[in-house]
């Protein structure tokens, strides 16, 4: 095969393909173009995603896990871009291989040159292995594993099993949450770091019906918690083997989560770093010390560290505030019970503010709604109405609600996402909050909705 | 009136929104002005047999089931007694799994089950996931969502819950799903819907209060409720393809 500057002609033309493809797509306005141009240049050249990101200087690094992927890897690039360095990152959530190839084909020249310190790639627990066959990752990140999408994967064992073959092939590099059993457990064979919780300010006070899965693994018996943050994470320890939460090195403590940004010290090698962290939430605290973690198994800088967690500016859907005229609109992708819950508690510290909630069943939201009756939707009792549901499953969503105790007569049933955006917007008084919970298809058509209006949206 | 649900290894059997069963039973009750008392139990946990009206039981992971399963087989002659007595008990997947004679993993020592009813499972190849609805003997419909890999096939005196008019049911062969079974005085259902089931299916919800409650108050007529919401979701359950 001949080549080109160090690459192969194939590889080049696989990238002109998906370049032009990409181009066609973007001037015909026929959608972002995150999957398709890779799907072209991968046809071409099977071994173009190897290729082209063996040329990072510094190396592939990726973030896997049930939730928090995206602005994880969102938090990654803000703190490496604070490092001056450059990263070549798959921020529009297009997480399976087709999306990291076009990511690659999208930052290469024409001539198929990458010019990156890093490949820092969000990939879907599935894809793992695939990625990690067709180049070595040196770092990768586990954010959580909750139960998820289980008409995909069947059980979530099976999760956990794909995510470490993916980190044994290459022996990455584990970055793993001790706080979540799930994960804390995972590739004993790979070095690994631990980032956790040590305390919060003020204790949560939510009480979790029927919380996730913590069994321990080797005898199958509930793990007993000293600390509980949510769902399964937490200070654990197993009654029966006596196996325990591993202290980890990378440390978040005297956290103080709050509705718009959490604060908290982070302990970072020897560095303790206040850091100010402009998302609502606790499970944002999780993804900012899960990107630090990472940061520090690559060597970075806890000056960056500090600079790139304190000035991110959020994806869309991922806490993303919008203002419209006097009302502000705060968009929470939900999808799953843990996430869900996460965001239902946020929401219900906001005493004003009114809640839209748009589910939909398609295969990116997970066909099933079962997980529904899994969230805290619970803590909404106590908040002023109306609610308003919205999408395919906009009668389940009603349901639930009614069956968390929600007067009938609160709830307010509009499938169309655009006509439910109108309504929730009348209902809402001037100053307040409308906090926005969409599934991911139903996401994907708000973005058009608010496009279609000439609304400012953050980069996707 | 007051109905006593018993809820066994809640903390174990709990990755599919089955909860919702739960919801829907003590929700349905309130509405009407009858109390409700859940109590969870869990492993190594001893009840009196005349004590419960309703018990349910989920589905779990493999690696849960097996725990259960043991505990279960100290409880079997209370549950038998318990429906014998005339409770009722709804269980979901894994949960109607153990029900029968056994579960029979691929690669694996059987699972015992505790021979409430005439049936066993054995794991297929296929794991069947999809929407599910199914028609009753009185021709109403019931829907949810399936995801298990083992086949259960029913005894020949054992009455099926419904006949699959989309969907894999018990086994994906013969065309039933679950069981709708009365034992002495009592009534054992087993589904592999979730969704949840009942919340979708207040009709359902509705036969098991009634039946339950008709164990110590006798014959008990249910006041109608403003189902408006469950009658929507149900019917667009109702017209999704598997």
């Amino acid at each position: 095969m001949p080549k080109a500057n160090g690459v192969a002609l194939k590889d080049m033309l696989a990238v002109v393909a998906g370049k032009t493809a990409a181009f066609a797509i973007k001037t015909f306005g026929l959608g972002l173009a995150s999957n398709l141009p890779g799907r072209i240049a991968e046809k071409m050249s099977p071994k173009v995603l190897s290729s082209l990101a063996a040329q990072a200087e510094r190396g592939v690094i990726a973030v896997t896990g049930t939730n928090g992927k995206s602005t994880t890897s969102g938090l990654v690039a803000s703190i490496l871009q604070a490092e001056s360095l450059k990263v070549v990152h798959n921020r529009q959530g297009a997480n399976l291989v087709a999306g990291i190839t076009a990511s690659l084909v999208d930052a290469a020249s024409f001539c198929g040159r990458v010019d990156a310190d890093y490949c820092l790639f969000e990939i879907d627990e599935a894809a793992l292995p695939l990625v990690a066959k067709a180049t070595p990752i040196s770092i990768v990140l586990v954010t959580n594993l909750f139960r998820d999408q289980l008409d995909r994967f069947g059980e979530l064992d099976t999760t956990a099993k794909l995510i470490q073959s993916g980190i044994e092939i290459n022996k990455s590099t584990a970055v793993l949450n001790a706080d979540d059993p799930n994960v804390a457990q995972m590739v004993a064979t790979c070095p690994r770091l631990f980032y956790g919780i040590r305390q919060l300010a003020v204790e949560s006070t939510v009480k979790e019906e029927l919380s996730e899965l913590s069994y321990s693994p080797c005898c199958g018996v509930e793990y007993e918690y000293s600390r509980r943050f949510y769902g399964q994470l937490g200070h654990y320890s197993c009654p029966a083997c006596g196996k325990a939460r591993v202290e980890p090195q990378i440390i978040a403590d005297q956290v103080n989560v709050g509705a718009v940004k959490s604060e908290f010290l982070l302990e970072y090698g020897e560095h303790k770093l206040k850091i100010e962290l402009p998302l609502p939430g606790l499970f944002n605290v999780y993804n900012a010390l899960a990107a630090a973690a990472l940061c520090y198994a690559a060597g970075i800088s806890a000056q960056a560290v500090q600079e790139g967690l304190c000035r991110y500016s959020t994806l869309f859907g991922r806490s993303e505030r919008i203002n419209l005229d006097d009302k502000t609109l705060l968009i929470q992708l939900i999808k799953n019970p843990a996430g869900a819950s996460q965001a239902l508690q946020a929401a219900a510290a906001d005493k004003d503010g009114q809640l839209l909630i748009a589910i939909n069943d398609n295969y990116a939201d997970g066909r099933d709604v079962s997980w529904l009756w899994d969230a805290e939707f619970e803590q909404l009792k106590d908040k002023k109405g109306p609610f308003i549901v919205s999408g395919k499953r906009c009668y389940d969503m009603a349901l639930r609600l009614k069956y968390a105790g929600i007067e009938s007569g609160e709830i307010i049933v509009e499938p169309d996402l655009s006509g439910a955006l109108d309504k929730a917007l009348a209902e809402l008084p001037s100053g307040k909050t409308l906090w926005l919970l969409p599934t991911y298809t139903c996401l994907l058509e708000l973005q058009k909705i608010m496009k279609a209006r000439g609304c400012k949206l953050s980069a996707t | 009136m007051e109905l006593r649900i018993g809820h066994l290894y809640a903390h174990y059997l709990n990755i599919y929104g089955d909860r919702g069963n739960i919801l829907s039973l003590t929700n349905r009750c309130r509405w009407r002005g009858i109390e409700t008392e859940v109590k969870t139990l869990g492993l190594n946990e001893d009840f009196a047999d005349d004590y419960f009206d309703v018990f349910f039981i989920g589905g779990g992971q493999d690696k849960q089931q097996q725990v259960i399963a043991e505990d279960l087989q100290a409880r079997k002659e209370t549950i038998r007694q318990a429906v014998e007595k005339g409770a009722v008990i709804l269980a979901v997947c894994g949960g109607y799994q153990l029900l029968g004679h056994y579960y029979r993993p691929e690669g694996a020592p059987d699972l015992p089950g505790i021979s409430l009813i005439d049936a066993y499972t054995e794991a297929g190849k296929r794991r069947m996931i999809g929407n599910v609805v199914i028609k009753r003997n009185d021709g109403s419909t019931l829907v949810g969502f399936e995801n298990h890999s083992g086949r259960t096939f029913l005894g020949k005196e054992v009455e099926a819950l419904g006949s699959i008019v989309v969907g894999n049911g018990n086994n994906g062969e013969d065309g039933k799903e679950g069981c709708a079974q009365p034992v002495g005085k009592g009534k054992v259902f087993g589904t592999y819907l979730h969704g949840s089931l009942l919340p979708k299916n207040p009709r359902l919800a509705d036969e098991i209060i009634s039946f339950a409650l008709s164990r110590r108050y006798g014959q008990v007529d249910l006041p109608a409720l403003a189902d408006g919401l469950e009658q929507k979701a149900h019917e667009y359950a109702v017209s999704l393809k598997a």
